[in-house]
């Protein structure tokens, strides 16, 4: 081999060693070096792939009242939620005088977003939306709809978001089956993303009784998600000799999905009560 | 930069044109060596750090198995690879065969995709490899061959512009004395 490139190999391993040994910060931290570069790119390209999607559905409806329909819609969902959580909050707050010991809520509050990019990743269930750190959007947020969970905050931008789904195998939610104390890790299912994907609910009771068309909720438990949010309901349940294990139909409808709303808290907007 | 405006094909299986390898793949074939491992370094790098999942984050008293992500800076490994593969076809793609260098190009991203998703079977354990996956890899590697004439074409007008004479040295180092007893 010629000096020269034994030279270049050599440093190329090197190189590629110190890159594998990196610690997780650093990772991080060339990830949102890098996502701040390219970020005019994506959404320039987002916005080439929404008017392109557009411009076919042109011929089906008016772009103007497609735009007032979309606000309308956001509008809509953002209250249908805040209305949903405030029903909980009710019946939660009813629970907990009635055992005369209150506790605050934490404030819940949602930025809707919207998105602008759909799998920009080979591998990886996740859409990319319009808001950033600019927004005071951080990494690991849950990211809601509607119908329920759709997911949490990977990467960020100034101006993007990327959004890892709940259809990732990677995406692993601690969750409640309504009406029994199972609880259990949902996940998606490596592979299963097309037309119907499905969430697999490990770690449950063997032999539980669990039931098809059963509610499946967060528990609040692990840090990372309120508790109480919908996240499908079950499809079919199988006991294995040392735990049980669902499969779950998701609440939200990934595939039409528009809009999205990143939960985030702010305590300056709402002073804490003491605890009693 | 030219990536975030290729988006995936949902018709296609969620297939896309992978810009950036192609356009390694179709450097690499007409670099010596040296500049080859360069290229799939820095490619590597800038593919990871777009790609690249977070930590799950979380209570690990709660989340106690949380699938296992991937190293950053494995396509680093996976680029030089595809690179060797095409630098065995240089002599070919030197005398103007650049056909041969398309269908590899072709190969080499099935290869990689096919490559990225076995490691990531093999990190995060039990194997599984749906039809749907399948066509999503076979049809990125078609789209891309697809579109590589347009990257030669492209590399050419530069090489020509740039006055670059594409030349095969091999890896073997060249005899400074020639026997001439015979």
């Amino acid at each position: 081999m010629k000096p020269l490139n034994l030279i270049a190999l050599l440093l190329f391993i090197a190189s590629t060693v110190w890159v594998l040994t990196l610690g997780e910060t650093t990772v991080r931290s060339i990830q949102k070096t890098f996502y701040s570069v390219i970020s005019p790119f994506i959404r320039g390209g987002a916005t080439l792939e929404t008017t392109a999607a557009e411009f076919i559905q042109e011929a089906e409806h008016s772009k103007i009242w497609e735009e007032r329909y979309k606000l309308a819609k956001a509008d809509l969902d953002q209250t249908r939620m805040e209305i949903a959580h405030l029903r909980k909050i009710e019946i939660e707050n009813a629970e907990l005088n009635k055992a005369l010991s209150f506790k605050q809520n934490e404030p819940f509050q949602v930025l809707p977003a919207k998105i602008i990019r759909r799998q920009p990743s080979t591998w990886w269930q996740t859409v990319t939306i319009n808001l950033g750190e600019n927004n005071n959007i951080g990494v690991q947020l849950p990211v809601l709809s509607a119908e329920g969970l759709v997911g949490k905050i990977d990467t960020t931008s100034p101006n993007t978001s990327t959004v890892l789904l709940l259809t990732d195998e990677s995406c692993q939610v601690s969750a409640k089956i309504d009406g029994t104390p199972e609880v259990g890790i949902l996940s998606g299912i490596r592979g299963r993303t097309g037309e119907s994907p499905l969430l697999r609910l490990n770690y449950l009771s063997k032999g539980a009784s669990i039931e098809p068309g059963m509610m499946v909720y967060t528990t609040g438990r692990g840090g990372l998600f309120p508790e109480g949010i919908l996240l499908g309901t079950i499809e079919s349940y199988e006991s294995g000799p040392l735990s049980g294990e669902a499969l779950v139909k998701p609440a939200v409808d990934f595939k039409t999905l528009k809009i999205v709303f990143v939960k985030h808290t702010n305590p300056l907007d709402s002073p804490r009560l003491p605890e009693k | 930069m030219v990536q975030q405006y290729l988006p995936a094909i949902p018709s296609l299986y969620g297939a896309r044109v992978l810009i950036l390898p192609l356009v390694f793949l179709c450097s690499a074939v007409s670099v010596n060596f040296a500049t080859m491992l360069v290229l799939a370094f820095i490619c590597g790098f800038l593919w990871d750090a777009q790609h690249l999942l977070g930590e799950h984050g979380g209570d690990p008293d709660v989340y106690t198995h949380p699938v296992d992500s991937l190293r950053f800076g494995y396509s680093i490994i996976l680029y030089a690879v595809m690179g060797l593969l095409m630098q065995s076809i240089q002599p070919l793609f030197k005398k103007g065969v650049w056909h041969i260098s398309s269908l590899l190009a072709g190969l080499c991203i099935f290869l990689y995709l096919f490559a990225e998703y076995l490691i990531i079977n093999f990190v995060r354990g039990d194997f599984t490899f749906p039809s749907v996956t399948f066509y999503r890899i076979y049809l990125t590697g078609a789209v891309t061959m697809l579109c590589s004439p347009i990257i030669f074409w492209i590399i050419f007008q530069l090489a020509t512009y740039c006055r670059y004479t594409i030349e095969y040295h091999g890896l073997k180092k060249h005899p400074k004395y020639t026997n001439t007893c015979d």
